[in-house]
């Protein structure tokens, strides 16, 4: 009986890796292509995998071990034995099995540092970096403002400024930043293929950068529960070549400011300075 | 450090005491309701918390329910609130329910189990003592608890008709405390943030200073009584790891709570007296005036998860101690590396005060802190591993008896490895950025909650029961239902690691309307089957429990031929503990000792002379 | 989703039954467990005497049916999907050419839809669906079906009540717990909404394109689906799929001619409402005693029983006689009204483009705002805040000399409202240019926001609001200068305030 149960949990142990194994197969894996399609994407995935490799390497060699001391506990209890092996441990054993796990978390840890500080450290982010949209998060929908063509984007609202709904277009190819703030609680900004995430807290506005890699559609999800509506914060990011941003952007503004009649009477004009404005 | 009385006096001192109890009625209500005697509080404790944990699931198997199959009817909460709907949850009601779940879950079913049940009424009769160091305060330690569950019960919305006046109802399950278990303002502390931050929450944080205040008694009681009441002979390290486990449990809850108290302190004044500890200024939500501000959202993140990374080594610790004890037993062998084991608890539990930001690697926070909780957390796996490599050092050579307590004592060590692994994903910061927030962290910390300290959990019942009523636990049943648990557990929550992967988010009431997602309802569907089966697997844990309590088989004092002091109690012990006062010669675990003899096991009060011992070569040192 | 079409002739009015369309049964939700959904009443129908009740709902449920089993009454303008034709030429038993009102329409004609046949040998089945489409050419409009015969000029349905259907199931998803199942904004969680979720079933909509007196356009539900309403807990839908949106406008617009008929109703029946009756009589009695008391020989009034037995047999004749007209009349009203709404006559589009946006204009518009013929500032405030005098007077109620409870603006459906604070640059009915010139010259139904257009206010006149509107949030707040000499001679009407 007790041998059933060493096959048993080694059993467990090997569905668990099939699992894994076929996984990608269903499509119960990364978002749709299973490849990033993002600059930092790619080396979290890389980072994911290597982390993976460690990892199933670690599960399986204890597993085997695990399911061999069963099998010969199991052995040891039905062979007429009346005592088991009577130690109480093993300094040698203890200071390799102290060393090496030591070793190889510590490579994981200084080998992740750089990815991490390229993602939120200033010094390591790309230089030249186009913040091109405010996305604000509120209760339920992604709120989007975009600086006009050839202006920067300002903290305060702009005159000119282009709105959006759930709908943040990006260009892709180069590195873009977005400023994130919320109006009401806290909510995060998520994209799954682009494997960023950044919380969106109130009062604070954070940048975030990314270099999307493929134009394409992709989902914006909400990834800090705010409400009864959380689920619904459905937004995507559409990310195109740099000549078709900025021509949305001026489609987008003409529809802005379209007045009924004329669809050229979008150009707010250039007002005079004056003491109120 | 130990205070080892004269042997002699003490006993007839304890004696003394009993003789003049053995006198003095005390009714029925202050023997079995209102009792100061560890053992009934631990009992109590345990049977109210096996109680919880099916309320716990109730609520899980609504979640799972929603997530199967979107809007569509949900029985009992459907019929009951929304039948002019046609049975159909609203959003805010599914994220009660996800807020209930893992509140009750962690504050009312893993904690008080591990400390409450099991640190109640193991601790004196593991070293030897007649009672806790505090009996009265152990009673209200329990007896807190009772209020923690009326206002959690309140919070959730379903005492409505109960409460008597308007003002201070919560407005029905619709607008039960929905703010998620972590209660983050700005959502749990504007009241206009949603249906359930509104009385409900105030109740919720109630209820939460109950369970503090609760779990600060008993940890007072533990830490006293761990160092002042041993028997003679009980060193510290001739203590089994049980001991050594709740011991430094706690320490871990008497420095972590008082942190959440404030906290929860401060957010209800937040909510109540106009104070804006965590609220900034000028945030206008739902249409409300906009807020006078003056604070900092994330300043409780700080603070909230201070206290719960701590907890969830609470929640760990416990069971690690009493996996270790039945590994021990139930393999005829010593724990493989006593000392390691005990400074590893200690490692885990100190490194666990200086993790907690990896909880907040995505928060907003200053990113140069994700990479100190970086480094803190990767080191925290150290620990957890060498535990693991003992435990499988305790197996081998050992003569193993695969009987329900070994089967769950194993599944702790395979799922904990599990467990502990996927935790390393989530302490590589890039790594974290994507899977925080998906289902890859609910399958890691039910992993190591559920996997590890509840299998735990069933096993110290199976073991120790025959302790606690004089009665054995039926073997098959309990064999049977370790089986089912076992797969419908794993079928539940291995599968989440995928759906991590992909992406998919926590605490959605319909992830399917986004694209990506759409191909994840099948996987879902079984997970929710799976976890029905989990669900009614219980039952049979309870048929276990409540029917071998009247009916088992009667057993005697060290059924399973073990070697700590609670087996040369009676069983079960009568008040006072020990018919004969223990004294301890050696350590716990002195299982295939050669000087046992022909027996496989050394009880820790069986004192072998020096002659035979020197004659076997000092084999049994310790 | 099953789809099971029964040919409704309901009970045959006599007088009717040439004018009551075809209703079709469609039923939904395949997995027919739990509590059934259901529509609320108002409580003009529950209050009424049980016969009227009866009979109020009675008819609601014949022409609309309930969420279960939604009745698609073809009378209202609504597109409750596929299409109506008949058998132009058979070519073989099962298969023949479909005739087709408009051709366009061939479209929406997909295999597997149910066909129900309005006349000819299968139309006797009726209850049940007699075929389905197995496969459609669009182009040569040849349908073959799964069974049954059909001779040349049949009536028939090709999945009528599809798209209603699909409205109702992606409404129930996203929209009732805030809409209710009704849309009467009585969902689950509408209590904790500030603005409260809409209520269809006075047929208004606030934010609309169309002229003061008409309803709301498709187009501006659309809009409002997809854009949602800042400021407010309307989500913007911009991602759903266009199929349902478009489901999803239908459906709404069928709750709200839904609610409207069940208003209507009970407002034409408002003599046999039983709390007005039970509270009448009251009142009666105690003038009795009173007279009583007094030493008055006063007449003994009816007693309650009395009267509801009197109001019973009144409604008993009425019913006969007059409530089938009334049904008809309202019918005919609501159809005409919904019909109209989408009429490009309905449409409000400025005549002249707009005034370019200068100082002058915004000058101009401060005029305007600050002006008596207008009035803005006695809501929106002198500075935009939303702050004006009106919000500390006591309205009364539309239509009577009754005040409301408490102080300031309300809207149709008894909700306070605060004039829009115009500083936040906040625009609920959306941002653009036209759209702040349909708020001015249409106004916003259903609140004290009036329609200037057309009548008070010239089209370049809206236009030098719309640009001064459009400049208040970029206003600073503190003026850096005194007013100039040259402003502070101004004759007063014409000075522009800070």
């Amino acid at each position: 009986m007790g041998k059933f149960w060493a096959v048993f949990f080694s059993a467990s142990a090997v569905l668990a890796v099939a699992l894994c194994w076929v996984a990608k197969d269903y499509n119960w894996w990364f978002p749709y292509n299973q490849e990033a399609v993002s600059t930092i994407g790619r080396q979290i995935d890389d980072l994911f995998h290597l982390i993976l490799v460690i990892v199933s390497v670690t599960f399986i060699g204890v597993n085997i071990a695990l399911g061999y001391v069963l099998w010969t506990g199991a052995e040891a209890a039905t062979n007429g034995q009346k005592k088991a092996l009577f130690t109480h441990g093993s300094h040698a054993l203890e200071v390799i099995w102290t060393i090496v796990p030591s070793g190889i978390l510590l490579f994981i840890a200084l080998y992740q540092m750089d990815v991490w500080a390229q993602f939120r450290f200033k010094s390591q982010a790309p230089r030249k970096l186009d913040i091109i949209a405010e996305v604000t998060a509120r209760q339920f929908e992604w709120r989007i403002r975009y600086p006009a063509r050839g202006k920067k984007l300002m903290p305060t609202p702009q005159p000119d400024d282009i709105y959006t709904v759930n709908d943040l277009r990006v260009p892709s190819g180069l590195p873009v930043g977005i400023s994130l703030r919320t109006d009401d609680v806290q909510h995060s900004f998520f994209v799954p293929e682009f494997r960023i995430k950044q919380d969106a807290v109130p009062k604070l506005v954070i940048p975030i950068w990314f270099e999307v890699t493929k134009p394409g559609d992709y989902d914006l999800v909400c990834a800090e529960l705010c409400g009864w509506g959380h689920y619904k914060m459905k937004a995507r990011v559409k990310a195109t070549s740099e000549t078709e941003f900025e021509k949305w952007r001026s489609e987008a503004a003409s529809e802005q400011f379209f007045d009924g009649v004329s669809p050229e009477a979008a150009e707010t004009e250039e007002v005079a300075q004056q003491s109120d404005q | 450090m130990s205070t080892i009385s004269p042997s002699v006096d003490h006993a007839s001192h304890g004696d003394h005491d009993h003789a003049a109890h053995g006198h003095h009625e005390i009714g029925f209500v202050k023997k079995y309701i209102f009792s100061t005697d560890h053992k009934i509080i631990g009992i109590q404790f345990l049977i109210t918390t096996l109680l919880m944990l099916m309320v716990g699931g109730a609520l899980a198997l609504g979640v799972r329910w929603q997530l199967a199959g979107p809007w569509k009817y949900m029985p009992i909460l459907g019929d009951a609130v929304f039948s002019a709907q046609g049975g159909q949850i609203s959003p805010e009601a599914y994220t009660m329910l996800v807020t209930m779940h893992a509140t009750v879950m962690i504050f009312l079913v893993i904690i008080p189990i591990l400390a409450g049940a099991f640190g109640n009424f193991l601790i004196p009769l593991q070293i030897g003592a007649d009672d806790m160091a505090f009996p009265t305060l152990n009673m209200l330690s329990y007896w807190f608890m009772w209020p923690a569950i009326l206002l959690f019960a309140m919070s959730g919305g379903i005492l409505d008709p109960l409460i008597p006046f308007e003002s201070l109802r919560v407005g029905g399950v619709n607008a039960g405390t929905a703010q998620g278990w972590t209660s983050y303002p700005l959502l749990s502390a504007l009241a206009q943030a949603a249906p359930g931050a509104r009385m409900a929450q105030t109740y919720w944080l109630l209820g939460l200073t109950f369970v503090g205040v609760s779990s600060m008694m008993g940890s007072v009681n533990y830490m006293t009584t761990i160092i002042n009441m041993r028997a003679p002979g009980m060193t510290l390290f001739r203590m089994p790891l049980t001991i050594w486990s709740m011991f430094i449990t706690a320490i871990l809850q008497a420095f972590a709570l008082p942190v959440l108290t404030a906290a929860g302190f401060m957010l209800v004044a937040d909510r109540t007296l106009g104070t804006c500890f965590f609220i900034p200024s000028g945030v206008v939500v739902n249409n409300a005036d906009p807020t006078v501000g003056g604070g900092q959202p994330l300043l409780w993140q700080h603070l909230f998860w201070f206290y719960s990374h701590p907890a969830v080594y609470i929640m760990l610790l416990p069971a690690m101690g009493m996996v270790s004890d039945m590994l021990a037993c139930m393999c005829r062998k010593p724990i493989f590396g006593y000392k390691p084991m005990v400074y590893s608890m200690a490692a885990i539990a100190g490194l666990g005060f200086i993790v907690w930001g990896h909880h907040m690697f995505i928060s907003g926070m200053n990113p140069a802190l994700g990479m100190s909780f970086m480094l803190s957390t990767m080191m925290i796996a150290l620990p957890s591993a060498i535990k693991t490599f003992n435990w499988i050092g305790t197996l081998w050579g050992g003569r193993l008896l695969f009987n329900t307590v070994m089967l769950n004592s194993v599944a702790f060590v395979s799922m904990f490895v599990i467990g502990g692994l996927s935790g390393i994903f989530m302490a590589a910061v890039p790594v974290d950025i994507y899977i925080h927030d998906t289902y890859f962290i609910v399958a890691h910390f039910h992993y190591v909650l559920f996997g590890a300290t509840l299998f735990g959990v069933f096993g110290a019942i199976t073991f120790w029961f025959p302790k606690m009523f004089g009665r054995m636990m039926n073997e098959p049943l309990g064999q049977i239902h370790f089986v089912l648990t076992f797969i419908a557990f794993n079928c539940t929550f291995f599968p989440m690691h995928l759906l991590g992967v992909a992406g998919f988010p926590r605490r959605y009431a319909d992830p399917y309307h986004f694209p990506y997602l759409e191909h994840l309802l099948p996987l879902n569907q079984f997970i929710t089957g799976a976890a029905i089966l989990m669900g009614v697997s219980q039952i049979l844990l309870l048929a276990n429990f409540f029917g071998s309590m009247f009916f088992g088989p009667k057993c005697g004092r060290n059924p399973w031929n073990a070697n700590g002091l609670e087996w040369t109690a009676p069983s079960p012990p009568g008040h006072g503990n020990f018919d004969i006062p223990p004294v301890c010669y050696h350590g716990p675990y002195e299982y295939s000792s050669p000087l046992s003899g022909d027996k496989d096991f050394l009880p820790q009060t069986e004192y072998v002379p020096l002659p035979q011992r020197k004659a076997l070569g000092d084999a049994g040192h310790h | 989703m099953q789809l099971n079409p029964e040919i409704r002739t309901g009970k045959p009015r006599r007088k009717l039954r040439p004018l009551i369309g075809l209703g079709l049964l469609c039923a939904v939700l395949g997995c027919g467990e739990g509590p059934p959904a259901e529509f609320s009443w108002r409580p003009s129908t529950t209050d009424m005497i049980p016969a009227a009740k009866k009979a109020v709902q009675e008819v609601m449920k014949e022409s609309f049916g309930t969420p279960q089993q939604l009745v698609a009454w073809e009378r209202m303008p609504v597109d409750f999907g596929g299409v109506r034709g008949d058998v132009a030429a058979i070519q073989t038993p099962g298969e023949f050419t479909l005739g087709l009102a408009d051709p366009a329409l061939a479209s929406r004609v997909k295999s597997g839809m149910p066909i129900v046949w309005l006349t000819g040998p299968q139309a006797e089945s009726k209850g049940t669906q007699t075929a389905k489409v197995e496969s459609f050419d669009p182009k040569s409009l040849l349908l073959v079906s799964t069974g049954g015969e059909a001779a040349v000029g049949d009536k028939l349905l090709v999945g009528y009540g599809s798209q209603l259907q699909l409205g109702r199931v992606v409404y129930m998803k996203n929209c009732t717990h805030c809409h209710g199942v009704a849309g009467d904004g009585m969902g689950p969680t509408a209590n904790y909404l500030n603005p409260r979720p809409r209520d269809f079933r006075l047929g208004i909509i606030k934010f609309t394109s169309t002229l003061s007196a008409e309803r709301a356009a498709r187009d501006d539900i659309h809009r409002i689906i997809t854009n949602g309403i800042p400021g407010t807990y309307m989500p913007s839908f911009l991602l759903m799929a266009p199929e349902e949106k478009l489901a999803a406008v239908e459906y709404v617009r069928w709750l709200a001619m839904r609610g409207e008929m069940e208003k209507r109703l009970g407002d034409e029946l408002a003599d046999y409402n039983e709390v007005s009756l039970k509270s009448d009589i009251g009142k009666q009695e105690e003038a009795y005693q009173a007279a009583v008391k007094a030493g008055e020989k006063p007449e003994k009034p009816m007693g309650l029983p009395k009267a509801l037995a009197t109001s019973a047999a009144s409604f008993k004749a009425y019913q006969e006689e007059d409530f089938p007209t009334i049904i008809d009349e309202t019918a005919d009203f609501l159809a005409e009204t919904w019909q109209k709404a989408d009429d490009p006559a309905s449409l409000v589009t400025p005549q002249q483009s707009r005034v370019a946006d200068s100082l002058e204009s915004r000058q101009r518009g401060r005029r305007l705002y600050m002006s008596d013929r207008t009035k803005c500032y006695t809501c929106h405030g002198p500075l935009g805040r939303g702050d004006g005098g009106a919000v500390d007077d006591f309205w009364p109620k539309p239509g009577t000399t009754e005040k409301y409870a408490q102080r300031g603006l309300h809207d149709l459906w008894g909700n306070k409202l605060q004039p829009r604070d115009l500083t936040k640059g906040q625009y609920r009915g959306g941002r653009r240019p036209l759209d702040l010139y349909r708020r001015m010259f249409a106004g916003i139904k259903g609140t004290p926001m009036p329609a200037f257009g057309g009548t008070v206010l010239k089209d370049e006149e809206i236009w030098d609001l719309v640009n001064y509107v459009m400049s208040i949030p970029f206003e600073s707040r503190t003026p850096s200068k005194p007013p100039t000499a040259a402003m502070a001679s101004m004759p007063p009407e014409s000075k522009v305030d800070h």
